[in-house]
C-alpha cells in the first residue's frame, strides 16, 4: 500500500512575475530596442498588458508566435521570420530576444539560430541588421528579477567586449528594477559628484516620457548601444544587487573582464543604505558629498524625529522583490517600525540572513523572514502577525482589505493607483517621501477608526 | 581540458566503449570526468564497480535545489569522476530538458573549474540526437569533439550519418567538430573497410576498430572495464590503443553527411558484394 501522498498546494496568486517579463523591462531601457519573445504569442500579450497597466505607456513586445508544429519541429524558422518582420516594421537599433518556457523546454539553440540568421541576412545583401542580444529566460527557473538581471548581464556580455582606456569620470550603474523617478534621481546624484553615469537599463524616458504629437513605434530614450559598448572603460560599476547570485551580475562580469572596480550595494533605501551609496560615490570620484544632499539628509533626519511619535512601535509586513523588500526592511527598522513579516516570492537562500543583518540591534521582536512564498502564504503569516501596515506592490491589496490594514504601495506592479511608475523610493528624498506616506497612512487609519472626527492629530 | 561527446545508435555499445576508453586514459595518467547523459543512468557502472549512483535529477527531485557537487559526482576507477544526469520516469516529462538542467547544474556547482584539474570530460549521450535536449552537450561549446560509435550494421551507419547532420548543424553555430568514427565490431563482413569508406565519405576517419571479444562481456558481468578486470588481455590493449588514438587525435572536421542513396550504395558495394 502506498502511503498518504504528500500534501501539495499549488501557488495561489504568486508574489513574483514571469522571468521573461523582467527581460522585457530591461530591454525597454535600451535605446531603440524592441523586446522579442521567442515563444508562443500569449507570453507577449500577457507581459504587454502587465507592463502597460503599471507604466501607462504603449509597450510593444514582438513574438515568434510558435504553435504546436514549431514546438515539435523547432522554433528556428519562426524566430528568423519574426526578426525580418520586426526589422521591417520598427527599424530598431537593437532586438532583445528572450526565450520562454516553451522554447527552453524544446531546447532551441538561440545562439546558433542567430548566427544562421546573420549569415542569411548577409547573403541577402540587405546591409547591416540591428544588434541582436539574446538571453535565456525559462520562466520555470527564477522570477522576473532574475530575468531582468540576466538580461542586463547579457547586454554587458554581448556588447561591452573591449575597452579603449579608462574614463576616470564615467561610472556604470546597475540599479535593478526601480521606478522611473528613481532612475532620474540616481542620475542626478551621480552627476552631483562630477561623474557621468551609464545606467543600464534606463527606462526613465522610454516608459515615462512626455506626451508626443505623433505616435513613435519605439519610444525615445534609453541607454545607447555605444554607451553599453564603452562600459568596460568606466572607472567603476555600482550595482544594487546585494542578493543577486554572482553568475547573474553584470557588475561581476565587467569586473572579471576589465579588472574594474565593483561596488555591490543594497538599494539606497532609507538612511544607512543611502549613506553607503553616497560614500561609494565619494570614494570613486574623490569628491565630498554635495551640500544639497547634506541638506536633504538633514531634513530626512528631522522628519524621523518629528514622525517618531506616530511610527514608533508600529508593526509592518513587507513583501516584494527580494532587493526591494530588504531595502524597505532596513529603512523601516531604522525609523522605529517593527518589521514582523518580510516576504519575497523569489527563492533566495541568502534572503533571511540579509534581513536579519539589516535589522540587527534595531528590532525588539524576531522578524519572520520567508522566501519563495505566494500571497496566500503571506496572508496567513500577516494575519497571525497583527500588523499596522503593509508595504509592497498592489498585488497585496486583497490582504490589506481582508485584514483592514493600510497598504503603502511601492515597487512593481502598481495597478490600482495613479503614478505608481514614478513613485520615488531611493536616496534621501525618496526615503523622505516614503516616510511621509507611512506617517500619513498611520494618521489616516487613526482618524478613520476614531468615533470622533479629529482634524488635529 | 578536452570536452568529448560520444554518440551512436542505441545498443551500439557507447557506454561500454566510453568507459573502457576512459579506463585507458586514466591508466595514461589523465584526469577524466564522465557525464552520463542518458535517463537510464548506466554510463558509469563499470567505472564505479556497479555502485548504484544517484543521478543529478534524482538528487534534485529528492533533496531540492541545495545540491553539492559531492552529492552527484562519485569517484570511480583510476580517480575518474562519474556523474549521471538521469531523467524522468519512462514516458513522463521531458528527458531532453533534464539533460539541460543537469549540465547547467554541474556548471553552477563548478564541476568544470580549473581547480578540478580535469584533462577530459566525456559526455555519454543516449542514442541519437533526437531533440534539442540531447544535443545539449554539443551546444555552446560544452563538447568540442564528437566520436560516433558505429558498426557495419546498416541501422548503426544510418544513425551515424544522422548524427553527423546534427553535428553539421551545430558546427555552424559553435565550435563542435567530429573527431572520428569508432567501429565497435559486430562481425559484419568487410566491416572495417566499409566503416573506413563511410568515414572517408563523411570527411573523417575511423579512429579505431574495436574487435568483438567476449572478454568485454565477462568484464561487464564483473562490473568492471576490461583494463580493470584483465589488464593483460588483448582486448585491454585494443582500448588502450583507442585511448591513445583519441589522445593524439589531430583530425577534427565538420562532417559531410551522405544522402540516403549514397549510404545504401556504400552498403551494396561493401556489404553484399565485398
Amino acid at each position: 500500500m502506498m502511503g498518504e501522498p504528500a500534501k501539495y498546494v499549488s501557488s495561489t496568486n504568486a508574489c513574483r512575475q514571469c522571468t521573461p517579463l523582467g527581460a522585457c523591462l530591461a530591454f525597454k531601457g535600451v535605446r531603440g530596442a524592441v523586446p522579442y519573445l521567442h515563444g508562443s504569442q500569449g507570453c507577449a500579450t500577457y507581459m504587454r498588458r502587465y507592463i502597460i497597466s503599471h507604466f501607462r505607456e504603449p509597450i510593444d513586445i514582438a513574438s515568434s508566435a510558435l504553435g504546436e508544429k514549431q514546438a515539435v519541429f523547432g522554433g528556428g524558422p519562426n524566430l528568423k521570420e519574426g526578426l525580418v518582420n520586426v526589422i521591417g516594421k520598427y527599424s530598431p537599433e537593437v532586438i532583445g530576444i528572450a526565450t520562454t518556457c516553451l522554447t527552453e523546454t524544446i531546447g532551441d539553440d538561440v545562439a546558433s539560430i542567430l548566427i544562421e540568421f546573420d549569415r542569411e541576412w548577409g547573403a541577402a545583401k540587405k546591409g547591416e541588421h540591428p544588434q541582436l542580444v539574446r538571453v535565456s529566460t525559462p520562466s520555470y527557473q527564477g522570477s522576473h528579477v532574475e530575468g531582468f538581471h540576466a538580461t542586463v548581464r547579457a547586454l554587458a556580455d554581448q556588447l561591452a567586449l573591449s575597452s579603449e582606456g579608462v574614463n576616470e569620470k564615467s561610472v556604470n550603474l546597475f540599479p535593478g528594477i526601480v521606478s522611473t523617478a528613481d532612475l532620474r534621481a540616481l542620475r542626478e546624484i551621480v552627476e552631483g559628484f562630477g561623474l557621468t553615469a551609464t545606467i543600464l537599463p534606463d527606462y526613465s524616458d522610454t516608459l515615462d516620457g512626455p506626451a508626443l504629437d505623433r505616435y513613435m513605434p519605439i519610444s525615445p530614450g534609453g541607454t545607447g548601444i555605444e554607451e553599453i559598448k564603452l562600459m568596460g572603460g568606466a572607472v567603476a560599476s555600482v550595482e544594487f544587487a546585494s542578493l543577486l547570485p554572482r553568475k547573474l551580475s553584470a557588475g561581476e562580469l565587467l569586473k572579471e573582464r576589465f579588472w574594474q572596480r565593483l561596488d555591490t550595494l543594497g538599494l539606497p533605501l532609507g538612511l544607512r543604505a543611502t549613506d553607503a551609496f553616497f560614500s561609494a560615490l565619494s570614494s570613486i570620484s574623490g569628491e565630498s558629498i554635495p551640500e544639497r544632499y547634506k541638506s536633504q539628509r538633514g531634513r530626512l533626519l528631522d522628519a524621523f524625529v518629528d514622525g517618531h511619535k506616530y511610527l514608533s512601535g508600529k508593526r509592518a509586513v513587507i513583501y516584494g522583490d527580494e532587493e526591494l523588500a530588504l531595502g524597505l526592511t532596513s529603512f523601516i527598522a531604522e525609523v522605529g517600525i517593527q518589521p514582523v513579516v518580510v516576504a519575497t516570492g523569489s527563492s533566495n537562500s541568502d534572503f533571511e540572513d540579509a534581513v536579519k543583518g539589516v535589522t540587527e540591534g534595531l528590532v525588539l521582536e524576531e522578524v519572520k523572514v520567508v522566501d519563495g512564498v505566494d500571497f496566500s502564504e503571506i496572508e496567513a503569516l500577516a494575519a497571525e502577525a497583527k500588523p499596522d501596515l503593509l508595504i509592497g506592490n498592489s498585488k497585496g491589496y486583497r490582504i490589506s482589505r481582508e485584514l483592514g490594514v493600510p497598504l503603502i504601495r511601492v515597487g512593481f506592479p502598481i495597478h490600482d493607483r495613479f503614478g505608481g511608475q514614478r513613485t520615488l523610493h531611493l536616496g534621501y528624498e525618496g526615503a523622505l517621501s516614503l516616510f511621509d506616506n507611512l506617517v500619513n497612512a498611520v494618521i489616516t487609519k487613526k482618524q478613520e477608526d476614531s468615533p470622533i472626527g479629529y482634524a488635529y492629530i | 581540458m578536452r570536452k568529448v561527446a560520444i554518440y551512436g545508435k542505441g545498443g551500439i555499445g557507447k557506454s561500454t566503449t566510453t568507459q573502457n576508453t576512459v579506463a585507458g586514459l586514466v591508466e595514461m595518467g589523465k584526469k577524466v570526468m564522465v557525464v552520463g547523459c542518458d535517463p537510464k543512468a548506466d554510463s558509469t557502472r563499470l567505472l564505479l564497480g556497479g555502485l548504484a549512483q544517484k543521478s543529478v535529477l534524482d538528487t534534485l527531485r529528492e533533496e531540492g535545489e541545495d545540491v553539492e557537487l559531492e552529492d552527484v559526482a562519485k569517484t570511480g576507477y583510476g580517480d575518474s569522476v562519474c556523474v549521471e544526469s538521469g531523467g524522468p520516469e519512462p514516458g513522463v516529462g521531458c528527458a531532453g530538458r533534464g539533460i539541460i538542467t543537469s549540465i547547467n547544474l554541474l556548471e553552477a556547482l563548478g564541476a568544470y573549474e580549473e581547480d578540478k584539474g580535469l584533462d577530459y570530460v566525456f559526455y555519454d549521450v543516449l542514442g541519437d540526437v533526437v531533440c534539442g535536449g540531447f544535443a545539449m552537450p554539443i551546444r555552446e561549446g560544452k563538447a568540442q569533439e564528437i566520436y560516433i560509435v558505429v558498426s557495419g550494421e546498416m541501422m548503426a551507419m544510418y544513425a551515424a550519418n544522422n548524427i553527423c547532420k546534427g553535428i553539421q548543424k551545430y558546427a555552424e553555430g559553435g565550435g563542435v567538430r567530429l573527431g572520428g568514427l569508432i567501429c565497435n565490431s559486430r562481425m559484419v563482413d568487410n566491416e572495417a573497410e566499409m566503416i573506413k569508406a563511410l568515414a572517408d565519405k563523411l570527411g573523417t576517419q575511423m579512429i579505431h576498430f574495436v574487435p568483438r571479444d567476449n572478454q568485454v562481456q565477462r568484464a561487464e558481468i564483473n562490473r568492471k572495464t576490461v583494463i580493470d578486470f584483465s589488464p593483460e588481455h588483448a582486448q585491454a590493449d585494443e582500448y588502450r590503443a583507442l585511448a591513445k588514438a583519441i589522445d593524439e587525435n589531430q583530425m577534427f572536421v565538420i562532417p559531410k553527411p551522405l544522402e540516403i542513396a549514397e549510404l545504401e550504395q556504400l552498403l551494396m558495394d561493401y556489404g553484399l558484394f565485398g
